[in-house]
């Protein structure tokens, strides 16, 4: 790791945090897992002047419930994430897409909410929060705001965030009975980024029809995606439902816009997300049934 | 003295232990008095005027060309590679200044005082369009660096007829330590430490760039992470660290990131065979014609200029066909030099010939194994294009014996792949042996660089000597301890080195036993001082035969994987099995990754954008196939019974793995690696079913 020179600084407060970051403008940068900024540092393709460590703040390491809200700290290791009963029981997208990021190393140190704020269209979890219905939570230097996950990624590597704002928690409503969730992934190789994918969210009416959908699409557009028109058409169908199920995985793949590149052509990407999506209607309806 | 033997390897000393208790001692490790750390700025146009530069040390204070850059360098080309280009720039990450520094931060911080003025010009990319564009170096002719004809052109009409145009494309070596030396001057001789395949060839290299004799360069060789070829000759990077050390009179090192490794070191592959092959209905060859082409990159130095005869002379590989015409080229591109990686164009002509004989296979309906096996030989012979082969009939019957390949036919997607393997046998090996207090040092003229060379030569030294293994100490090369020596590559260094060891052992018994005589004991020999050393050169072919099979299957998604690779190879009477299927291992980890994942891709415009270790595609664990590892234990004529293994992997394992995927899918493959979307067994828009 060769970065250039920069100054770090340890603050033991979220205020203190964004303090800094306001003291120095577009200078100064958060660190929180380091997983993408030590890689942007050591290339040389991030230079700020100022490292702000928020690692040492306390009470952002988190998982719990309340308030209708799965509510996640924004230092919470993605490993935790995959550790959690909770999670694996009532939140599955979360927890299948907390197994997928990268390699156990990255996930020891990786964070919530370095992986969201970030703005990695490639990240597993904005996706999730998508599909979800997730929020987001962030104090600045006025206070605190609430952001919807839609609308919150802006761009590649842009956020809704403004710079001397930092992420502190992640939100997601707890989900009514007969709800499931799914993340499917495929990748090139075990600990690439996605070439695609797909994170599922329902919930069941009396039939097992889907009274909720949501979809989120990984690596396939500037962003992580929302895929809305594949949702709305699966609103009281079936995943049972052949031909419902691979119309939203149409849908889902028209509102994609991969690029081609070394992990696979446009079309194969988009190809993914159709199968993706359909069998992520499938599983993420079995966990429903099962109450997961 | 008590002679006590012992087990295998001596845990103290045994590399593998101390690589894991992290005491393993590499370049990087290395720290002199006052040493300064050399940073290395890099062209970022893959094709430019340098209109000016300046800052830290330029080209036009060093005017050093490489003229010899190592392994088998050969002829003389009509255009040099300079140390630092003061003209002009020829790829993305050629060396255009130098700068120093207290440590690595301060080097790298310090390239901002070098001004480098660019003029931008349109880079050639695309082999098959070199020819007909503008020389990329000023003053030549055209971007044509070799060309050759093999065998003689022929007039054939026969019932089958295949023809197709096949590609291996490049890629980065990626050995786990990147490439690294520190220099020190002492006002007389340049010692060198480096990370190595060849401290004879860095001597010389480094000699002829810097108009030193060679006596005043010392190399010596430190533990090396790896190499796969990439570390066999020398770099501009090298010379402009001896230089610096010169010019400073301090120690110099230079390392490499991974980003700087991928971006400027030699890569392997990227050749284009265009093949037709002619036989009858009994799927027999009547003949072979190939054009093949070879993206050399910038500079015809590190095995361009003789790689595109080198493919087309071993096309044939171990079969019998009457007739045999190849017309090789070799033709400059705006990319990093190519260089040898991992069998070095043996892979490149079994891939283009095993291609052909499943084509064959499918056009008469004959199973593909029988195919080869009614071309297969039953004498030695030399080929149409002039290359020696071993009868290849009965070892291959024995192959397919141990795959099982009737039964695994019937129940797996099965691909399968013959082979020869031929090992870099010329200029020969050296070992010296010296007994001293007790023990008994052990050099040879090229070692380890991840191989344990060190397992075999204790095993022969002691097997020839009588002592224990355990007062043997294994010593790395170094050009100042031992007189001469060749390098590590082309599966050449357990049957050469070997074979010097054998031969230096004996020398060494025979100055003892003059001293001695009849008293002569292993006991009494240690008791001495005496030194040996042996420059080995066999005299027969060692060409040696290889066999893959490979099986594949879908993943959940649909997307096809290699999932088992059997290895079937004639590695002579073979010195330690651990040693051989580790080695083996690795290179089937190679050959799936160049089937499947690893590939060099430039942009149009020269930009190298797989500049990471991932996205260069290095396999991990995960992506392994389970690997099963036999050998057939012929012996050489060569002393110890041995023969070269090194390479095989690299060569047998991509045709084998692609025809058991192209099988599995129902899919034709002709270029490697295979992209992703083509492993996938859904339908996309527009793709063709070709079989």
């Amino acid at each position: 790791m060769i970065p250039p020179r920069f100054e770090y600084a340890a603050p033991k407060s979220i205020g203190e945090a964004v303090g800094l970051l306001k003291s120095r403008g577009g200078e100064a940068k958060v660190l929180a897992g380091g997983q993408s900024m030590i890689p942007l540092l050591k290339l040389r393709l991030a230079a700020p002047a100022l490292l702000v460590d928020i690692n040492r703040i306390e009470g952002l390491d988190y998982i719990r419930e309340s308030m209708g809200f799965l509510r996640v700290g924004a230092l919470t290791r993605v490993a935790t994430l995959g550790r959690s009963a909770l999670l694996e029981r009532r939140y599955g997208a979360l927890h299948d897409a907390s197994l997928t990021i990268a390699d156990p190393l990255v996930r020891n140190l990786g964070t919530v909410g370095g992986n969201i704020s970030h703005g990695d269209p490639s990240n597993d979890l904005p996706a999730v929060l998508l599909a979800a219905e997730g929020e987001l939570a962030a104090t600045g230097p006025s206070g605190e705001r609430t952001f919807r996950a839609e609308g919150f990624f802006v761009g590649t590597f842009t956020t809704a965030l403004a710079q001397d704002e930092i992420l502190t928690e992640v939100r997601i409503p707890v989900p009514p009975h007969r709800s499931g969730g799914v993340y499917l992934k495929v990748e090139q190789k075990v600990a690439d980024f996605a070439t695609a994918g797909v994170a599922v969210q329902v919930s069941l009416g009396r039939g097992s029809e889907c009274a909720k959908v949501g979809i989120g699409l990984t690596g396939v557009g500037p962003t992580a995606l929302k895929a809305k028109k594949a949702e709305e058409a699966m609103l009281g169908k079936k995943a049972t439902d052949r031909k419902a199920v691979e119309e939203a995985g149409e849908l889902a793949a028209d509102a994609s816009s991969p690029a081609s590149d070394i992990r696979g052509t446009e079309d194969y990407k988009r190809g993914l997300i159709r199968l993706l999506v359909a069998r992520g209607l499938e599983r993420a309806t079995q966990r429903a049934r099962r109450g997961a | 003295m008590k002679i006590v033997s012992v087990g295998f390897v001596d845990e103290e000393q045994d590399p593998d232990v101390r690589f894991v208790r992290g005491a393993g001692r590499y370049v990087d490790d290395i720290k002199l008095e006052g040493m300064q750390h050399l940073y290395v700025v890099r062209s970022p146009y893959a094709r430019a005027r340098v209109l000016s530069v300046s800052g830290g040390i330029t080209g036009n204070e060093l005017k050093a060309t490489m003229e010899s850059v190592g392994e088998d360098a050969g002829g003389r080309s009509t255009v040099s590679f300079p140390v630092l280009s003061a003209s002009y720039v020829s790829y993305v990450g050629q060396p255009v200044a130098a700068v120093l520094g207290g440590d690595k931060y301060e080097a790298a911080d310090k390239a901002d005082e070098v001004d480098v003025q660019y003029e931008p010009l349109k880079p050639v990319m695309d082999p098959e369009r070199s020819l007909e564009s503008e020389p990329i170096h000023p003053g030549t002719e055209s971007n044509l660096v070799a060309a050759a004809e093999l065998g003689r052109d022929f007039d054939l009409k026969a019932p089958v007829e295949v023809e197709e145009t096949l590609r291996m494309e490049r890629i980065a070596p990626n050995p786990m330590e990147t490439k690294g030396m520190v220099a020190s001057y002492d006002g007389s001789v340049l010692t060198v430490y480096a990370s190595t395949q060849s401290p004879f060839s860095w001597r010389e290299g480094l000699a002829g760039s810097l108009g030193l004799k060679e006596e005043s360069v010392r190399v010596v060789q430190m533990d090396t992470g790896g190499g796969f070829g990439s570390k066999g000759g020398i770099y501009p990077e090298y010379v402009v660290a001896a230089y610096a050390a010169m010019k400073t009179k301090r120690p110099v090192k230079w390392t490499e990131s991974r980003y700087e490794n991928l971006l400027a070191t030699n890569m392997g592959r990227g050749v284009r065979g265009r093949m037709k092959v002619y036989a009858d209905r009994k799927g027999k060859l009547k003949g072979l014609k190939a054009d093949l082409l070879v993206d050399v990159g910038a500079y015809p130095l590190g095995g361009g200029a003789w790689t595109a005869k080198w493919i087309a002379s071993q096309l044939v590989g171990p079969y019998a066909v009457p007739k045999a015409y190849a017309a090789a080229k070799a033709v400059l591109t705006n990319k990093v030099n190519m260089g040898p990686y991992r069998g070095a164009g043996r892979p490149e002509a079994a891939f283009f010939m095993e291609r052909m004989m499943d084509r064959i296979a499918d056009e008469t309906g004959i199973d593909a194994a029988e195919v080869r096996l009614r071309n297969a030989t039953t004498r030695e012979t030399t080929s149409p294009l002039g290359m020696e082969a071993p009868p290849s009939k009965r070892f291959f019957t024995e192959a397919l014996r141990a795959f099982r390949y009737s039964s695994r036919k019937k129940k797996d997607k099965v691909g399968l792949s013959f082979f020869m393997l031929i090992p870099a046998a010329y200029g020969g090996e050296s070992a010296k042996l010296a007994v001293e207090g007790g023990r008994v040092k052990v050099w040879m003229g090229g070692s380890s660089h991840g191989q344990r060379h060190d397992v075999f030569a204790k095993k022969l030294v002691s097997e020839e000597l009588g002592v224990p293994q355990d007062v043997i100490d294994f010593q790395h090369t170094d050009t100042g301890a031992i007189s001469g020596g060749v390098g590590s590559w082309g599966s050449r260094t357990a049957i050469l080195g070997g074979g010097a060891l054998v031969e230096a052992s004996r020398n060494l018994k025979a100055a003892a036993k003059k001293n001695l005589g009849k008293k002569y004991s292993p006991a009494l020999l240690l008791e001495g001082d005496y030194e040996a050393e042996a420059f080995f050169k066999p005299k027969d072919m060692l060409n040696t035969l290889g066999a893959n099979l490979a099986t594949a299957r879908l993943t959940k998604e649909g997307n096809a994987v290699v999932e088992e690779v059997l290895s079937f190879y004639d590695a002579g009477k073979v010195l330690n099995r651990f040693m051989l299927e580790s080695q083996v291992t690795g290179g089937v980890a190679q050959g799936i990754g160049e089937v499947m994942y690893e590939h060099a891709v430039y942009s149009e415009d020269g930009q190298l954008l797989t500049a990471s270790i991932a996205d260069a595609g290095v396999i991990h664990a995960t992506e392994m196939p389970k690997s099963v590892v036999m050998t057939a234990a012929h012996r050489s004529t060569l002393p110890h019974g041995a023969k070269g293994v090194g390479e095989s992997p690299t060569i047998g394992v991509p045709p084998a793995a692609t025809r058991a995927l192209e099988v599995l899918l129902g899919r034709r493959f002709t270029t490697l690696p295979i992209e992703p979307e083509k492993l996938w067994a859904h339908d996309l828009p527009g793709r063709e079913r070709t079989r």
